[in-house]
């Protein structure tokens, strides 16, 4: 009998036992639950995004039709900046919980703007999402060894193990194929919901493939140790005692363990203490007399030192300036924070090959575009923008060029970076 | 050596660290009934385990058809056919639907003609065989259990207690089916406490006590062995 054909008679077997049938069942239910909500999470934003680009578009030409001058010009004009989810993003949501993924900044100081953003769910960045990737990487290894840890023992304690073993020659003709019969078919379950989510989104074939590739790389981790520990002549309970231990040590301790140690070894500042910096830079910056302000503006940017000269009360070249000096204030902490992310993130990166579940979470992540390195490039292009629109109006201002509406619509438009850029 | 379908040379094994079997030495020729007799713990469903190659011996060794068992145990179990004490095969499925499952573990394909007239050959009643076997009585369970161990059409037999919950009439029927086995040329090797069942089927019986093969009674010719003899040397009024 040929290897396909054995594995589907012990499927037709297997699929008969109703504990085996309903874990299946509820293996296929789990992915396509978590398939589904992550497509209406992702169809959710994706229309918020629609809806915001069109109407950031006629707030701002609203505002700008009602400009008197640059400087007015760019305090109420608002611009959207966003990180548009990949096609593999309700798979893996990743940091789109933890991390905004949309601003409307304008060209004041920016630090506050970016870190006073809320997400759109703070209560999941701390809870988790049951998205696919969850799935995969923390329920289906549960999945695996409730299906095998009894393999061998379920059929010691009913008094079939040698009946078995001496019909079928020898035991490499039974139990790697019930074993291989079960994972496959877990696979499919897991998979193909997945599939057809997919399909939906439209995702790349290469990702497809990959994340395919991904979740049977981990069950076959998984279904390696659940079958060498169902190998040990222990009762079916113990054996499972042991392997969900061994679950909960690569799932949730471990992981926990790096994530603290990592955190007390790479400290950063609060985003709190960012804005609150640049505020109360930018607040005193009204009390100060203009030179100061002008003087820490001209030592940044050379460029506008001989336009540095405020003779009036208020002008919007003093009060550009003193933005950004608030965002100069606070740029050591802004930086030690993004490199202190930055660092943590490596370091957990590395830290995942203690654990495979975080190690595939981790890759999920990172093919869907949803992980702390996409994070930070949307942080990057945000920054990027912020920069050209202060590029754009500084010429204006300082040079106090006089007021031509019609050239409004040249200002930057922010165009969202591909995900992996 | 080849005229032995099974044989145990000087054999001793051990299991969970204590030896089971001390050098037990016995031959069973083919077409032969052989009954091992023994109280609880003697080491006789330890010896039938040494024949399929599931526990190594410590020293001497079990040969299936001249063969040790445990140099190429496939081989070895191909020519066997087992029945373990208490045989539970698969409660969600049918009698029929077990014994197509075991067949195809064992690589074999029987028709439902086939397994109709096994099942038939061991009483079981038509209406039962296609029930799930959750609803069986142990007696039913075991007919089932030797249905498939003569569809497996091996030459030798290993019986674990084999009428072991059956009812009279059923142990009756069973014993006519073993002698049966034995006419045709199937070689058996049961084990047993029950030992005027014993004396009725096997030509031979040898008493194991401990651990250690006691004694070796042989049926006269034409006749069955003494069941007092037996039983005495059994209960152990005197030596075997």
């Amino acid at each position: 009998m040929s290897l396909v054909l054995r594995l589907f008679r012990e499927l037709r077997f297997l699929l008969r036992q109703r504990a085996v049938a309903g874990l299946l069942v509820l293996a296929m239910l789990l992915s396509a639950l978590s398939v589904t909500t992550g497509l209406a999470e992702i169809a959710h934003q994706r229309m918020t995004l629609e809806r915001m680009i069109l109407a950031d578009k006629a707030d701002r030409d609203g505002a700008l039709a009602k400009a008197e001058d640059w400087g007015s010009a760019a305090y109420s004009s608002f611009h959207l900046t966003y990180l548009p989810p990949s096609d593999l993003a309700f798979a893996a949501m990743g940091q789109r919980d933890a991390s905004p993924w949309k601003h409307r900044i304008h060209m004041l100081a920016l630090e506050g703007q970016i870190h006073a953003a809320d997400t759109a769910n703070p209560e999941l960045a701390l809870a988790g999402r049951i998205d696919f990737a969850f799935i995969v990487s923390v329920l289906a290894p549960l999945l695996v060894i409730l299906l095998l840890h009894d393999l061998r023992a379920g059929e010691r304690a009913a008094g079939r193990h040698d009946l078995l073993i001496a019909t079928a020659g020898q035991s490499g003709r039974l139990w790697p194929i019930r074993a291989s019969a079960l994972i496959a078919t877990l696979a499919v379950c897991l998979l193909l919901p997945f599939w057809v989510g997919a399909a939906l989104a439209g995702t790349q074939l290469a990702k497809v493939l990959a994340v395919s590739l991904l979740v049977c790389i981990h069950l076959l981790f998984w279904a390696a140790v659940s079958y060498w520990a169902g190998a040990r002549a222990a009762a079916g309970s113990v054996i499972l005692t042991g392997l969900i231990g061994f679950w909960l040590l690569l799932t949730a301790i471990l992981p926990a363990i790096t994530r603290v140690s990592i955190e007390r070894a790479i400290s950063i500042p609060a985003g709190g203490d960012i804005v609150l910096t640049q505020r109360e830079a930018v607040n005193d910056a009204w009390d100060l007399p203009k030179n100061v302000t002008m003087e820490a503006f001209g030592a940044r940017h050379p460029e506008w030192e001989n336009y540095t000269q405020v003779s009036r009360p208020f002008e919007w070249k003093w009060y550009y300036a003193f933005q950004q000096v608030g965002d100069q204030t606070a740029e050591a902490l802004s930086t030690t924070y993004r490199e202190g992310i930055r660092e943590r993130d490596q370091a957990a990166a590395l830290a995942a090959f203690s654990s495979p579940p975080a190690l595939v979470d981790r890759a999920l992540q990172g093919l869907a575009g949803t992980d702390t390195r996409a994070a930070l490039a949307y942080d990057a292009s945000v920054r990027d923008f912020h920069t050209r629109l202060r590029t754009w109006y500084y010429p204006k201002l300082f040079r106090d060029e006089p007021f031509e509406p019609a050239a409004l619509s040249a200002l930057p438009v922010y165009q969202p970076r591909d995900e992996r850029d | 050596m080849r005229e032995f379908a099974l044989s145990a040379d000087r054999l001793s094994v051990k299991r969970g660290g204590l030896l089971a079997l001390r050098d037990v030495s016995f031959d069973v020729r083919a077409g032969e009934v052989f009954a091992l007799l023994g109280g609880n713990g003697a080491g006789k469903s330890t010896t039938l385990l040494s024949f399929l190659g599931l526990l190594k011996p410590e020293a001497g060794e079990a040969r299936v058809l001249g063969r040790p068992a445990h140099e190429d145990v496939t081989a070895s179990r191909r020519q066997i056919a087992y029945l373990p004490e208490a045989a539970t095969l698969y409660p969600h499925l049918s009698a029929e639907e077990n014994i197509a499952y075991f067949l195809s573990l064992a690589g074999l394909r029987r028709d439902k003609t086939a397994i109709s007239a096994a099942l038939e050959r061991v009483a079981l009643q038509p209406a039962a065989r296609t029930q799930r076997m959750e609803r069986y009585s142990k007696g039913m369970r075991q007919k089932v259990a030797i249905a498939l161990a003569l569809l497996r059409e091996a030459p030798i037999l290993l019986l674990d207690e084999p009428t072991s919950g059956l009812d009279p009439i059923a142990i009756d029927d069973f014993n006519a089916l073993i002698e049966d086995l034995a006419r045709s040329g199937s070689t058996v090797l049961m084990v047993t406490h029950d030992v005027y069942g014993a004396c009725q089927v096997a030509s031979r019986i040898g008493l194991l006590r401990a651990g250690e093969l006691v004694g070796v009674f042989d049926a006269p010719v034409g006749g069955r062995i003494d069941t007092d003899a037996v039983h005495a040397a059994f209960a152990g009024r005197t030596a075997a």
